[in-house]
């Protein structure tokens, strides 16, 4: 393996800003019980299965030689091979959006809803790769991720302007693989549709988690406020907050169900975590979610 | 309260119109950034929106308008009423020796004069009524906008002569500017000469008079003292006075210090007063200037010179035996003349030449060959003044050519004039020559001689007599010998041969001997003295003013002071004369205010006060309220911003550093003890505020605002140093008390304990020694040893030699080195160069109380010793091992 000098500079940069997010997502991901292990069937693995009798036309080399011993049984009959339990990876997508509306909170809220989302993210991989599975982030050209020590590389990619340019194109993922998103969702109905629909009919599925700010979804202003967008809105002046407090938020729950209509649809989960809540809940959700399926 | 420009005021009917635009214009809404715009946009508020100004920012707006418009049409508090007249305005100040007292309160009530003046649009012309230091004659200046005279008001002095009326009176009547013109007088109260009447109807000639009278209480006077056989009487004039006062003379040298003080007590009604000065004869040549206490002037100070010293005589006589015996002894009369002004001593040469001595007089004592012939011999020509008076002996040793030491060869043996025997009479004396030291003396018909001796007739025997008979031989001669000179007089001490020494005459004669003496020679009366230092009107000496010029030695007795004469010092270093104010100059008198003239007290007419400016920044800081409070209601008043504006605000006001804590436990802070006199214990307040701010200027303690404790009461252990100011009626500790005290300092705290009353401070507050030794009896302080710079203490900090706080010189006191107890660390320090008062600092951050003898380096060493101080308390004996370092080098070096 090569590396430019600049590339090894701009690794070790990106370690010295690393440790902290890596910490925080071990930390989270450990408190979680891990063990999405075997496949409960005979197969490619490190793990004991059974030991099996020798049959004509079994390779010499996985007969055990201990128990064929301990048998005391004439060869072949007390022949016994020893079989590993099959432990195939799965590869988990994972994107996580970091437009302009994410980099932002809310007053009294210590983080940004980018930085939570590369929280659980980065934490859920830790999980995913201690439990030996393959993680992929979702962009073209991408190298799959298989040991923990690849954490620092999915660190380096989530720092290198990944997902700013909203939500994933047509990125070709493996079938029956996984994809977990993380994003606000505040983007019309119609994109999130085609981008689920796309999933599918390759087919994949897996989880939608919406982060929100907490004045996202209370509104907690009041008095004359002049609103102005993230993205090049247009800016909305409302005379009086307290007045539209419910319409907004049953526009937001109704933005909500449609997503999970669509979802659920599609046989995807969804999900909603504040930035004020602890975010090992969300993973917790997130690792139910995953298991379940 | 009047307005200046009152229909600036028609602009509040304008507020009605702020309070309509307020309420029709709603606030600025606040501006959010906001993700989920999407799902605001379009909805709109069913409710209508009170977009209204709250109605108490409203009500603050319409204050700080109004405000405003108050402030500009300038209100002035206080106004005195108009003046008459339309025309310019004569503004007559006294600025002589007796306007010092008080010069301030003149000055204003002549700025509150010209407020009015300035208010009536009028201008102003200034006349003073004592010469200035250029000599210049008395003139009214110029008619000027006030603007420009209040320039000149602001940097007048007064001076130290009197004020001249007639001249004063000449320069009113020289004015020609008089078209609607009034007069404006602020007067130092007293007549200063004959021609206040002129002056008064020049003034009233101008027209209507405005008089700031009578409740400015006039100076006082301080006269020459007379000399008298133990002390000198002070003595003072004044206006008689209806109630009883006393005032205060301080006797001070050359350096400064207060050697003296007398308290005179003025009767009721009593134009002059006097008060002895008691002083050792050391002490009291000491003597260069008697001070008046209270406000300063040139009227309050008089100065000494060599005509108030004491000068030491010896006498010696040729019959021991008889010298005394009264009204027959050869020394009875002499002893008698100079008793008053002179310190006498008797005894025989050797002994009285052990000492000091300015004159010996030898009573018929012939000078033979011998020991103490050249003992004299040498006194005299290292300066000392030798008086002979002959008689039968010396007539002797003349005759046989064995005495030398005399001006003039004599004859053998005596004339006698007159007698039962004899056809010629007594002779009287003839005047006195011009160049003689007794020159101006009247010569009293009744002096007779009846017997002398006679000079042997010399080319140079006029030359060296000095007073004469009438038949022109010679009476007193005398003969410059070395430095010194001998005097010579031909007839006897007593009354044996002439009448003379029961004369008045003698006593003069002298006096003026003895004022020749110790080196000084009497420059002649002909020589011109240059002014070296004169008074300012505060009684300040400094360089003379430009008109001074140089005065005749023999004029001093009747030179009143002016321009060209100021008050203080004439003449070279040896012979330095003074020329005092009060030596020529009339009885205070009260001068009656002038007939027909407005009166005003001068508190009456006490400065405008324009409230314009303060209005206005009262508004200015309403507005920032407004915008405090606007910028809180749109939200973008986050907490950068208001720790901002908080910052700002508290900067303004907030400027003294020190923080007050409630806790002493948490925090270091010093600590006086309080004496029960409220002046020591500001002093002593103020002066450890000053070292506290010092300290955390300089090191990284911190100190918090100092605390006043009372032994007994408050818990001492949390006071690294306490400050004890004794004060002279201390009252005694009480068991408490003491035992407070001496469990504190046995566990380590120290006590700076300051008399406030050594070094060049001796005599600033009396008693308190004897109250420190009364009060500290009780107290466990150990043996004490003087402070050295080898001890800690000069080095816990700086490196410090001396130890000076206001005074300097002092010995301060600490425990000795020998003593382990508590590391070495002292637990009382004891001096008395009054600290406290020169750490204190005022209000204002400077320096309210002047070291002695002065100078900002003495200062500085006072707070670097107070920081020493409070390195010691806090760290012990940390940097005593600093003090054994050579020790230590020397150990390693071998």
């Amino acid at each position: 393996m090569t590396q430019t000098p600049a590339d090894t500079l701009a690794a070790e940069a990106l370690g010295a800003r690393l440790p902290p997010l890596l910490v925080a997502a071990g930390r989270v991901a450990s408190t979680v019980a891990q063990g999405v292990h075997g496949r409960r069937r005979v197969g490619q693995g490190d793990s004991f299965w059974q030991f099996r009798r020798f049959v004509t036309g079994d390779p010499l080399s996985r007969i055990d030689w201990r128990q064929s011993a301990k048998s005391g049984r004439d060869a072949p009959d007390g022949w016994f091979i020893r079989e590993t339990e099959w432990e195939a990876a799965q590869t988990v997508c994972l994107w996580r959006d970091a437009s302009a509306s994410m980099r932002w909170r809310s007053r009294g809220v210590p983080v940004e809803k980018r930085d939570r989302a590369n929280l659980l993210l980065l934490s859920l991989a830790s999980l995913l790769l201690r439990g030996g599975e393959r993680i992929i982030m979702m962009q073209e050209d991408a190298r799959p991720v298989t040991n923990r020590s690849g954490l620092e590389r999915l660190a380096a990619v989530l720092d290198s302007g990944f997902g700013t340019d909203g939500l994933p194109g047509n990125v070709r993922l493996p079938r029956h693989g996984t994809a977990v998103l993380f994003s606000d969702f505040l983007t019309p109905l119609d994109d999130i549709q085609a981008l689920i629909a796309g999933f599918a009919a390759v087919p994949v599925t897996g989880y939608l988690m919406q982060i929100l700010d907490p004045a996202e979804t209370d509104l907690p202003y009041r008095g004359r406020v002049r609103f102005r967008g993230l993205e090049s809105e247009r800016e909305a002046m409302i005379p009086r907050v307290e007045s539209v407090r419910s319409a907004y938020a049953e526009r937001l729950k109704a933005h909500q169900d449609s997503i999970a209509a669509i979802c659920s649809a599609a046989g995807f989960g969804f999900g909603v975590h504040r930035t004020d809540h602890p975010p090992e809940t969300a993973l917790l959700t997130l690792y139910q979610a995953l298991t379940a399926r | 309260m009047i307005f200046v420009a009152p229909w600036l005021l028609a602009g509040l009917a304008a507020l009605p119109l702020v309070w309509w635009l307020l309420r029709v214009t709603p606030p600025a809404p606040k501006s959010e950034s906001f993700p989920a715009i999407r799902f605001l946009l379009g909805l709109n508020a069913t409710e209508e929106t009170p977009a209204r100004t709250p109605w108490w920012l409203m009500a603050l707006r319409l204050l700080t308008a109004a405000l405003a418009i108050v402030a500009l049409a300038r209100p002035v508090l206080d106004a005195g009423t108009a003046l008459t007249g339309k025309g310019p305005v004569l503004l007559v100040l006294d600025n002589g020796w007796a306007a010092a007292d008080g010069w301030v309160r003149r000055t204003d009530a002549a700025g509150a004069l010209l407020d009015r003046v300035e208010r009536a649009n009028r201008k102003a012309a200034l006349l003073l009524t004592a010469q200035d230091g250029s000599g210049a004659p008395i003139r009214v200046s110029a008619t000027m906008p006030v603007a420009d005279l209040r320039a000149r008001l602001v940097a007048l002095q007064p001076q130290p002569w009197p004020s001249d009326r007639d001249a004063s009176a000449d320069a009113i009547a020289g004015w020609h500017d008089r078209q609607g013109a009034s007069a404006l007088y602020v007067p130092d109260g007293l007549t200063d000469g004959d021609g206040i009447d002129r002056f008064a109807n020049a003034m009233r000639s101008v027209g209507p008079v405005t008089e700031v009278c009578c409740d400015i209480a006039s100076a006082t006077l301080l006269l020459p003292p007379v000399s008298e056989a133990d002390r000198l009487i002070a003595r003072v004039a004044l206006v008689p006075r209806a109630v009883a006062a006393h005032v205060g003379v301080l006797a001070q040298s050359g350096d400064g210090r207060t050697l003296a003080r007398t308290e005179i007590a003025i009767p009721a009604g009593a134009g002059e007063a006097s008060g002895p000065i008691l002083l050792p004869p050391e002490l009291r040549n000491r003597l260069t200037r008697l001070v008046l206490e209270g406000p300063p002037g040139a009227g309050s100070v008089v100065l000494l010179d060599e005509r108030w010293r004491r000068r030491p005589v010896g006498l010696l006589s040729g019959d021991l035996a008889t010298a005394d015996t009264p009204f027959t002894g050869s020394i009875y009369f002499l002893k008698r003349a100079l008793q008053p002004f002179t310190e006498l001593r008797q005894g025989d040469a050797a002994t009285l030449l052990k000492r000091d001595i300015s004159v010996l007089i030898l009573a018929d004592r012939p000078l033979t060959a011998g020991p103490e012939r050249d003992a004299l011999q040498a006194w005299v020509r290292k300066g000392g003044l030798l008086i002979r008076f002959a008689g039968p002996r010396t007539a002797e040793a003349a005759a046989n050519d064995t005495d030398t030491m005399l001006p003039v060869k004599l004859l053998a043996g005596d004339r006698q004039l007159g007698g039962a025997m004899s056809w010629s009479k007594p002779v009287g004396l003839a005047p006195f020559a011009a160049g003689s030291p007794f020159a101006g003396l009247a010569v009293p018909a009744e002096v007779k001689v009846t017997r002398q001796v006679l000079a042997e007739p010399a080319a140079d025997l006029a030359s060296r007599t000095t007073a004469a008979l009438e038949d022109g031989t010679p009476l007193v001669t005398e003969v410059p010998d070395g430095a010194g000179r001998v005097v010579l007089f031909h007839v006897t001490a007593n009354a044996d041969w002439s009448s003379l020494p029961m004369s008045g005459l003698f006593v003069d004669m002298l006096r003026r001997l003895v004022d020749l003496s110790v080196g000084v020679a009497s420059p002649p009366g002909s020589s011109m003295l240059a002014p070296v230092e004169t008074m300012d009107g505060f009684g300040t000496l400094g360089q003379p003013p430009p008109a001074a010029v140089g005065l005749r030695a023999d004029t001093f007795a009747s030179t009143p002071v002016s321009p060209h004469h100021p008050p203080g010092l004439y003449g070279p270093e040896n012979g330095r004369q003074v020329l005092n104010l009060a030596a020529r100059i009339a009885e205070p008198q009260a001068a009656p205010p002038i007939a027909g003239a407005t009166l005003e007290t001068s508190r009456g007419s006490s400065r405008e006060r324009a409230l314009g400016a303060p209005l206005l920044a009262l508004a200015f800081v309403l507005l920032c309220v407004d915008m405090v409070l606007s910028l809180g209601l749109r939200g973008l008043l986050r907490s950068r911003v208001a720790a901002m504006v908080a910052l700002l605000l508290l900067t303004t006001t907030a400027s003294r550093a020190l923080e007050a804590s409630p806790s002493p436990a948490t925090d270091t802070r010093l600590g006086y003890i309080v004496s029960g006199d409220s002046t020591v214990d500001n002093i002593a307040k103020a002066g450890l505020e000053g070292l506290s701010e010092f300290v955390n200027r300089r090191t990284a303690a911190t100190l918090f605002e100092p605390d006043a404790v009372t032994p007994g009461e408050t818990d001492l252990s949390l006071y690294p140093l306490l400050y004890w100011p004794i004060a002279a009626d201390a009252p005694d500790l009480t068991p408490a008390q003491i035992a407070a005290l001496n469990d504190y300092m046995s566990r380590g705290g120290i006590v700076l304990i300051d008399t406030r009353d050594s070094g060049s401070g001796a005599g600033f507050a009396p008693g308190t020694e004897e109250a420190l030794q009364r009060i500290g009896r009780a107290l466990n302080i150990p043996p004490l040893a003087p402070l050295t710079s080898e001890h800690v203490l000069a080095r816990s900090f700086y490196l410090l030699s001396d130890f000076p706080g206001r005074f300097t010189g002092g010995t301060v006191w600490v425990q000795r080195d020998q003593d382990r107890a508590n590391d070495s660390v002292s637990p009382a320090i004891v001096g008395g160069n009054d600290w406290a008062a020169a750490w204190a600092i005022g209000p204002d951050g400077d320096n309210p109380y002047a070291v002695l003898p002065g100078g900002q380096r003495q200062r500085l060493l006072a707070y670097r010793f107070g920081l020493n101080l409070v390195m010691y308390a806090l760290t012990g004996n940390y940097k005593g091992d600093q003090v054994h370092v050579p020790a230590i080098l020397q150990r390693l070096g071998q």
